[in-house]
Parts: structure tokens; C-alpha cells; sequence
């Protein structure tokens, strides 16, 4: 260690002698007094002064108070120590880390620091102060050789920014620290001594107030490196005397508010403030006594919002109140613009203080009156407020330099105006809808129930269903997909609902000629109209035709019910956005109207629809039915039709689903524990339910109507036309029974009007059901018939009808039973006189397809008119001669 | 509570409270390390007198609540001594350096950092001089070098 320091430090020999001998002697002084740390412990306590006169008392103290450390620690509390400057500036000097020169000197360091703990007698015999210094400094990574000269000339007095100046450089700590204290400690210890008076040397040093704050905030900075005994009462007196000073000032700044000197005395005072202390006060003072404020019972008042006599909450007032503030609050931004230092953030305050104290007020006096006399317009208020305040930052001038955050700033002081609300809001959202819904279905029971059950009229439309159903789909998927806008919307949205309503009043019960003119008339509309409007005229159409269940739901209802809680999930779906707890909050209650939703159209409403037509359809009797010119089964077409309506509704709230819940990101589709997509299956899942159980009943129903049509249609004649009395009959009547005939029709008329209302495995595994029943009461029937060789063309040609029908369900399997039938009938064709022939066929299983066993087939030739004159030949055909099969 | 006894370094044996020795942070470690074993902890360092001054200023502060963050830059180190330590410190020159040098070797942060503040006091307001006296330092300089320092620190000048 000492030879590297004599290498590094040019010492000059000839003290050399001298210096070691000086050092020996403080050796022993010092080994008696105190160790190094403890020395640099107490000169950590001592005032910079009396630091310098230490260390000029001996080489030792000079040492350790010059360490570049003590100084740094100083400025940093003055803040005017930057440590990335500092680093950039000694790698721009010494280059970066991989350089070899910085290592060296990374070692010298470590090598000092090592040394440090015991006192370091043999210190470079260092004769000339300089020389000392350089080698103290090359040890502190050392600048000396890179001092620069100060170049400031930009203020008038250099004291001014003296601070601003200060440069953060490694080793010249202490030199920069002695520009500051030169500047600064004059006026700060006349402020300690004197105490705050007008005379004191700072404010009478300088005469600009500009000047007097920019040194004040100055010696406020400087006064935190103050540390010796009694800093306490000296920093109070520096600080009465700021206060003094901001008094003055704050007042002067009042005085150019009050008098609207905006750019003289208001723009002066406050960049004067801002220079002394940030200029909090001045900030204050201004929001405090702000105009917009004082003033705030001009942008509007709570009567005008609320219409006394109804409880309506009036939009247009709201939104004329939000346009007022906008407009003052513009203005005072400007202001503020013109006034304010760009770097003061007045923005956050001041609309924090706007939020708090203009619109929280009103907005509050509103819910609050509202929440008590009416709960549909409180709910309107809420929403519709807080869109009008999300529109208002579009409104609003950022104030300068805000930037990005201005929108963050005015989101968070409209979520705190609205964080009281939030809560009650959403509970109350919910218990709306529910009894919204609760009501809408219990007014259309009741009714439903006063009216009599006896004027149900089904009326079978013909038009093609699905077509229909596409239709009324689309054009509600575009009142769905309808832009969010709640202010228009709203009120119109109401309005045409109950229109919709008067106008189906209106129609009563609407007679097959005045349907289709209704529709003739309705048609053109939606195509200029807008889609609410489309979707009513569409509902009115599907009413119409829906006729026949009226008494067992109604889409009306559905759609009604749909249409509030869109309006009530758009209302509370403006929350999700605040984020946080109440977004998440927003975000269930959403889902939890949905999910109410499903529970009260599905449960309630839909659920009971269909359990009274199951129930009708079990009570049906066809032969007690004495009206028999109906085309169809009363109750299964009613039932029928049920299923397109609830296929209807299901595909509607599905369209809801996926545009109000998926679309908008309230929900996950993904997500199998959620309640909305839960209760939606639950709903799906119910809805099929009742289709099966329905369509099982509705199977049995319309068994009975074929057997019954079988067994009151079919004349004896019809393939027996042998017995006939008729006179005038025809020979070789080839054409279709009239049982055949009605029985198609009533089978293939239900059948179709399941097409495209169920999923197709319901539908397949139900015309696989009608398909075998018919084909087992066929068998019955036919065992019943007797069937002359003449009359078998007639049952093939009937067997052909019922093939055909059957080829219309698609159903291969199907398909095989009535290909046997068609083949069956060909026994009754051949001849009685080719018995041979007759057997071969009875015999011949494959031709059945292994439909019948050969003992069925058999029953089946008994039924042959001529029976008993072929019974012997066809036996002993196909068991031999002389053997009975019985 | 139990007592302990220390033994100085002219073998005399002081008999203190736990809590008061366990001011020491040496002391109070060599406690925790090896357990009470009732034997007398010899302190090598200190004689009699000191330890009984130390053990003075341990026993009026034994009730301190642990001092934090010590070696946080924001704190302001002042030199403000509560009344009761300035009395304590009014010792000579000798005696408070004895005490500083114990309070370092049985690591008593408190008591080191008011001996440290009663010795900054004392150089306040002094001439370099004046410093050179007090604490019986030569001076080393030349009188070109001390010419050098006091152009160096102009600043530091009473106006």
C-alpha cells in the first residue's frame, strides 16, 4: 500500500523524511485517542464549517473530511445529488466496466478501504497539498484532472439556480457543495438569526418576488443538510418566513382571481408559488374558491331532473346540466392552462374537486329522490348518468400535459362519485327485473284465466315455419345487435312495446282474411323502419299466427321480458368498465339477471305452457271429439306448434346470450361453472324435456286418431268390393282407400310441423316412433280386413301411399317395414286357383325382409276373402301332402 | 430478571440487571450464544470506572425501545443530546473517550453515537487551533498546504 500510493501521489522526496517522522509522532496521539471509525463517526456530526476547520487542523481529519462520500451525503439531502449523472459522467470519462484503467482503480479503492480501519500512519508523504488531494481523489475515483469550469451565465445572479446547477460528479462533491453553502448560507443563517421579518437579507437582497421565492425554496432544500444542535428552531424560522412569504404571495394571487386578472396577477403569482413550494396553495385556493364551484347551483337544479307530478327522470335536463359543466368546467380549464406552470398537475385535484363537490351533490340529491318516489327511473338515472359523465371527458379539454392519464383521472373520479351507488343499484337492477318479469307473467295469467279457456282457436297456417321463424330471428338479432345506446333507446324502446301492445289489442282475435292483410300490410314496413319498429310489426305477425297457443304462453311475453333485461343488462353492463370490485359486481349481477331471466320465462312461464299442453294432449280423446272437420289433432297441434314457439324462444335467448353476454365479454362461453351458461343449459335441457315428454304423449294421441280413422273410415268394401251392394260399383278399383288417404295426411301433417323446431334427433327418434306405431297398427287393422283378389289392388296401391309417406321421413330402417307391407299385399293378388305359388310367398321369409316370421305371414294369408277354398292347397303346398302344420 | 456479572479488566466484578446489560450488544449475543451459565463475563477492555459509567447510562436507558433503521440515509443526524446524556458526558476528556471507545467495543449504538455527538460539540466553533489543542493533535501541515486548504474552502470563511 504505501509503495502503490507513492507511485500514484508525485510526493517530492526531499520532505519525505521529514513527513514520516511528523506522522509517527500523531501516530502515537491518535492511537491514544480514538480508532479512525469512531473519528469519522464524530466528524459525520459536525457542520460543514467546522468540518473544513478540522480538517485543516491535521493531514489526518483532512483526509476523512475531504472523503467525497461525507459531501455526496449532503448534496443528496439537499437533492441535488443525481447518482445515474454521476455514474454516466465517470463512465464517459473512464469508459465502461471492461476498461482496464477502471479496474486498476476499483483496486486502488478496495486497497484503501481496506486500510481505513486502522489509523494509516504511513500516508503518502504527501508535501504539497495538491498532491495529496490528487491521490485522495484518484482513491474516490478521482476527477481532479477533468475539473471543469462552471460556464453559467444563463440567470442574472448565478445564486438564483444555484442548486439546479449543482453537477453530480464523484470527487468534487466537496467543491460543489461549496458553490451551494457560499450562495446559500448567508441568507439562511441571517433567517435563523433574525427569525421571518420583511427584513430579512433574502428579501432584501433581492426585490423580485420571483427571485425571493426561487431562493427560499432554495434555502428550504439547503436547510435539510442542517443538522448540529438547535436545527430545529433554525428550520422553523426558515419556514415562517416561506410562509410569510406564500402568505403574500397567496395573497396577491386571490386578489387577481377575484378581479379576473388572469395573465397578470393570477399567471405571476402562481408560477411564483410553483417556484417556491410546487405551488400546492395557490392550487388550493384556486379549487377551493373556484367559480365553478361557487357557482354550481347555475348549471342546474334538482327539480328540473325529475318531474314532480310522475317521478320521471328527464333525460334532457340531465344532459343539459352535463353540457353547462362541460362548458364551465372548459373554461376554467383554460384558465387553469393559462395560469399554472405546466408542470403543477392541477388536473386530478381539481376534477377531483369538481367530482366531489358539484357532480357527486347533484347526482346524489337525484338517485336519492328518485330511489324514493320511482324505481324504474332511479335505475334509468343511474345508468343513464353515468353515461353522460363517461361522455363528458369527451367533452372535456385536457388540461395541458395531462396526457394519457386525463382519462384514467376522470375515470377514477367518476367511479368515486359512483362507488355509493353501485351496490344499492345493482341489487336494485336485479329485483326490478325480477319483478318486472314476476308481473308481465302473472297479468298475462290472470287475463288468460278471465278469458275463457273455450275461445281457444287454433288456427293452422300453412305458411312454411321455418321460413317464418328465420325471419322473425333476424330481424330480432338486429334490434339486439342494436348499438349500445341507452338515451334514445330507451324511451322509444318502451314506447314500442306498448304499442306493440294496443296495436295486438287492437286485432283482438284476427280472422285467416285479416292475417294475411295484416302481414300484406306489415311487410313493407321493416324494410324503412328502424329494427325496433321491424321487430314489432314481426312479432305481430308471429302473434298472429301463433294464435292457437295463446292461452298456454306468449312470445309477446318472451319478448317482452327479453327486451327488459336488455335494457337492464345494458344499464348495469355501463358499470363493468369501472373494474375492480364493482365491475366484478356488475359483471354477476349481469349474469344474474340473465340467469333470472331464464328462471322466470323458463320456469314460469314456457314450463307451464308446455305442462298444460302435455296435459291436454294425455285428456284427449279422439272419439269423444264430436267435431271431426278438423284437419288435425287439436291438442297435438296446439303442442306442436308449442315446440316452434319454445325452439323459437330458445333460439331468441340464445341470440340474446351470445350478443348481450358473450359479444360484450360479461361472460365466459367457456366457462362450465358459471351461472349463466349453467342456467342456460339447465333451460335448453328443460325445454327438450318437455318436448320428449310432450311428443310421447303426442304419439300416443295421434295413434289413437289413426286408429280411430282406421276403424271409421275403412269400409269393408274397400278390398272386398265383392261384398258391396253397391250397384254401381266399379270393377278393379285401383285407387286409394279413403282411410289410407286421411291417415297419411294426419300423420305426415304433424310430423311436418316438427320439421326444424326440435333438433334432429328428436325429431328422428319421433318419426322412428310414428313410423313403427303405424306400421303396428296397419298390421292390426289389415288382420281385421278381409281382402278379395280384386280389392288387393287397392291395398297395394294403399300400401304404396303409406310407403311413400314413410320414404318422406328419411328413415332407412323404417323404410324396410312398409317395403314388406308393399310386398304382403301382393298375397292377396295372386290367383286362388295357384296355390303352389301362394305358399312359395308365404314361405319365402326373405321377401320380408325379416320382418314377419313365416307363422305371421301366414295369419296375414288368412285374411284372404277365398281363404278357405286355397287353405288346403296352400298347406299341403308348403308342408307336403298329407301333413297338417296344425 | 435475572443478574449478571461482568468482571472488568482490573478484575473487579459488577453485578447487573439482564435487561441492562443486555443494552451491549456484544454482551447480549455472548448471553444468547451461550445460555446463562451464571458465570461472570469477563470484559476485558474496560476498567472499573468505565464500566460503571457505561453501566450507568445502561440502566437510565434500559427501557429504550429498540432504535431502527439506523443506517437510513433520509434520517437527519442531528446533534441534539437529551438533557440527561448531556449531564452524563460532562466527564474530562479522557474519561468520555474511554467511554466512547467501551461503547464501540461492547457495541452500545446509542451511547457511541452520544459520545461521538458530546466530541463533535466540543469542535464546534473551534479554530483549527483550537482543535489541534483540544484533542492534542501536531499540526502536520505546511504552512503552503494550509495556505492551499483555506483557498480550497473559501466558502467555509465566517463573512
Amino acid at each position: 500500500m504505501p509503495n502503490g500510493k507513492k507511485a500514484t501521489a508525485p510526493a517530492k522526496p526531499r520532505r519525505d523524511v521529514l513527513a514520516s517522522l511528523r506522522m509517527a509522532s500523531l501516530e502515537e496521539i491518535s492511537r491514544s485517542s480514538l480508532p479512525a471509525e469512531i473519528v469519522s463517526s464524530i466528524l459525520d456530526y459536525l457542520d460543514p464549517v467546522d468540518l473544513i476547520r478540522a480538517a485543516s487542523s491535521c493531514k489526518l481529519l483532512h483526509e476523512m473530511a475531504y472523503d467525497d462520500t461525507r459531501w455526496v451525503q449532503r448534496l443528496k439531502r439537499i437533492g441535488c445529488w443525481d447518482e445515474s449523472d454521476a455514474r454516466k459522467h465517470a463512465e464517459r470519462i473512464y469508459g465502461t466496466v471492461a476498461n482496464m484503467e477502471v479496474v486498476e482503480e476499483q483496486d486502488a479503492e478496495e486497497e484503501a478501504s481496506g486500510a481505513v480501519p486502522t489509523i494509516s500512519i504511513e500516508k503518502p508523504p504527501g508535501s504539497e497539498v495538491n498532491a495529496i488531494s490528487d491521490g485522495f481523489d484518484k482513491i474516490e475515483l478521482g476527477k481532479a484532472a477533468t475539473q471543469l469550469e462552471p460556464l453559467e451565465n444563463e440567470a442574472s445572479d448565478p445564486d438564483l439556480v444555484v442548486l439546479e446547477q449543482a453537477r453530480s460528479i464523484r470527487g468534487e462533491a466537496r467543491q460543489e457543495y461549496g458553490k451551494i453553502h457560499a450562495a446559500l448560507a448567508p441568507l439562511y443563517n441571517d433567517i435563523a438569526k433574525s427569525g421571518p421579518t420583511t427584513d430579512n437579507l433574502v428579501f432584501t437582497k433581492y426585490k423580485d418576488p420571483q427571485f425571493q421565492a426561487k431562493l427560499l425554496s432554495q434555502l428550504l432544500a439547503f436547510s435539510n443538510c442542517d443538522m448540529t444542535t438547535g436545527w430545529q428552531g433554525r428550520v422553523d424560522r426558515l419556514e415562517g418566513a416561506v410562509s410569510m412569504f406564500e402568505a403574500a404571495a397567496l395573497n396577491e394571487f386571490r386578489n387577481g382571481y377575484e378581479t379576473d386578472d388572469i395573465d397578470g396577477l393570477m399567471r405571476k403569482y402562481a408560477h411564483i408559488l410553483f417556484a417556491l413550494n410546487g405551488g400546492k396553495s395557490a392550487l388550493e385556493l384556486f379549487i377551493h374558491h373556484n367559480h365553478l364551484v361557487t357557482r354550481k347551483s347555475e348549471l342546474g337544479s334538482l327539480s328540473d331532473c325529475i318531474d314532480g307530478i310522475t317521478g320521471k327522470f328527464k333525460i334532457q335536463h340531465t344532459q343539459a346540466f352535463f353540457t353547462r359543466l362541460s362548458v364551465a368546467y372548459n373554461e376554467e380549464i383554460t384558465t387553469i392552462n393559462r395560469v399554472f406552470p405546466s408542470e403543477l398537475e392541477v388536473a386530478l385535484p381539481f376534477m377531483e374537486k369538481v367530482g366531489q363537490d358539484v357532480l357527486f351533490p347533484f347526482l346524489t340529491a337525484i338517485f336519492d329522490e328518485l330511489h324514493r318516489i320511482n324505481k324504474e327511473s332511479y335505475l334509468t338515472a343511474i345508468s343513464v348518468t353515468f353515461i353522460q359523465c363517461m361522455n363528458l371527458s369527451q367533452t372535456l379539454l385536457p388540461i395541458r400535459n395531462s396526457g394519457d392519464t386525463f382519462d384514467q383521472y376522470l375515470d377514477i373520479v367518476v367511479t368515486r362519485i359512483y362507488e355509493p351507488h353501485i351496490d344499492l343499484y345493482l341489487a336494485e337492477e336485479l329485483d326490478f327485473f325480477h319483478k318486472g318479469c314476476e308481473t308481465t307473467v302473472s297479468d298475462w295469467d290472470r287475463q288468460l284465466s278471465e278469458q275463457a279457456a273455450s275461445t281457444e282457436s287454433f288456427l293452422m297456417s300453412n305458411v312454411n315455419r321455418q321460413a317464418d321463424k328465420r325471419d322473425f330471428l333476424t330481424s330480432f338479432k338486429k334490434v339486439i345487435m342494436m348499438p349500445v345506446n341507452i338515451l334514445p333507446s330507451f324511451s322509444s324502446k318502451s314506447n314500442e312495446d306498448s304499442k306493440s301492445d294496443s296495436e295486438n289489442n287492437d286485432d283482438g282475435t284476427p280472422k285467416n282474411t285479416n292475417r294475411f292483410s295484416t302481414m300484406s300490410t306489415s311487410s313493407p314496413k321493416p324494410t324503412e323502419e328502424a329494427p325496433t319498429t321491424e321487430l314489432a310489426a314481426k312479432a305481430l305477425i308471429m302473434k298472429s299466427k301463433m294464435e292457437g297457443i295463446r292461452s298456454l304462453f306468449s312470445i309477446e311475453i318472451a319478448l317482452s321480458l327479453v327486451h327488459s333485461a336488455k335494457s337492464s343488462l345494458e344499464r348495469a353492463a355501463q358499470f363493468v368498465r369501472l373494474g375492480g370490485t364493482y365491475g366484478k359486481a356488475a359483471k354477476n349481477q349481469c349474469e344474474a339477471i340473465f340467469v333470472t331471466l331464464l328462471r322466470i320465462l323458463g320456469h314460469q312461464h314456457v314450463l307451464i305452457g308446455f305442462d298444460k299442453a302435455v296435459d291436454h294432449l294425455s285428456n284427449y280423446r279422439p272419439r269423444e271429439q264430436d267435431d271431426r272437420d278438423q284437419s288435425g289433432v287439436e291438442p297435438l297441434v296446439t303442442f306442436l306448434e308449442l315446440v316452434n314457439v319454445g325452439d323459437l324462444i330458445l333460439q331468441m335467448i340464445d341470440v340474446f346470450y351470445e350478443q348481450e353476454l358473450i359479444a360484450t365479454r360479461l361472460t365466459d362461453r367457456n366457462d362450465f361453472i358459471d351461472p349463466a351458461v349453467k342456467e342456460k343449459k339447465r333451460f335448453e335441457q328443460m325445454l327438450d324435456e318437455r318436448v320428449a315428454a310432450g311428443l310421447n304423449k303426442g304419439i300416443d294421441v295421434l295413434m289413437e286418431e289413426v286408429d280411430y280413422i282406421l276403424a271409421t273410415r275403412q269400409l269393408a268394401t274397400d278390398f272386398n268390393p265383392e261384398v258391396s251392394s253397391d250397384p254401381h260399383r266399379q270393377t278393379m278399383d285401383v285407387g286409394l282407400s279413403e282411410a289410407a288417404t286421411a291417415v297419411v295426411d294426419v300423420v305426415s301433417s304433424h310430423t311436418q310441423m316438427l320439421v326444424g323446431s326440435t333438433d334432429k334427433s328428436t325429431l328422428d327418434v319421433f318419426n322412428q316412433e310414428v313410423g313403427l306405431r303405424l306400421f303396428t297398427a296397419l298390421c292390426k287393422h289389415l288382420k281385421r280386413q278381409r281382402i278379395s283378389v280384386e280389392g288387393s289392388l287397392k291395398l297395394i296401391s294403399d300400401m304404396n301411399h303409406y310407403f311413400k309417406f314413410v320414404q318422406t321421413l328419411r328413415n332407412n330402417e323404417l323404410l324396410l317395414y312398409f317395403k314388406a307391407f308393399r310386398e304382403l299385399a301382393q298375397i292377396y293378388l295372386i290367383d286362388p286357383s295357384d296355390a303352389k305359388e301362394l305358399a312359395t310367398l308365404i314361405a319365402d321369409a326373405d321377401r320380408f325382409q325379416g320382418v314377419w316370421r313365416v307363422e305371421e305371414v301366414y295369419e296375414f294369408a288368412e285374411r284372404r276373402a277365398d281363404w278357405y277354398h286355397v287353405k288346403r292347397d296352400v298347406e299341403r303346398a308348403m308342408y307336403g301332402i298329407g301333413c297338417s302344420l296344425m | 430478571m435475572a443478574n449478571i456479572t461482568l468482571t472488568s479488566s482490573d478484575g473487579v466484578d459488577v453485578t447487573v440487571e439482564r435487561t441492562v446489560a443486555d443494552r451491549s450488544v456484544l454482551i447480549k449475543n455472548m448471553l444468547e450464544d451461550l445460555g446463562e451459565t451464571g458465570e461472570s463475563i469477563p470484559i476485558p477492555n474496560v476498567n472499573e470506572a468505565v464500566l460503571k459509567k457505561v453501566i450507568e447510562w445502561c440502566d437510565h436507558h434500559k427501557n429504550d425501545p429498540p432504535s431502527a433503521g439506523d443506517d437510513d440515509d433520509n434520517r437527519r443526524k442531528t446533534t441534539d443530546i437529551d438533557e440527561w446524556d448531556q449531564k452524563f458526558m460532562q466527564v474530562d476528556q479522557e474519561m468520555l473517550f474511554e467511554v466512547i471507545l467501551a461503547a464501540n467495543y461492547l457495541d452500545i449504538k446509542a451511547l457511541l453515537d452520544v459520545g461521538c455527538k458530546t466530541v463533535a460539540n466540543m469542535i464546534k466553533g473551534k479554530s483549527p487551533e483550537e482543535i489541534r489543542k483540544t484533542f492534542n493533535i501536531q499540526n502536520d501541515f505546511t504552512p503552503e498546504e494550509e495556505d492551499q486548504i483555506r483557498r480550497e474552502n473559501e466558502w467555509a470563511e465566517d463573512r
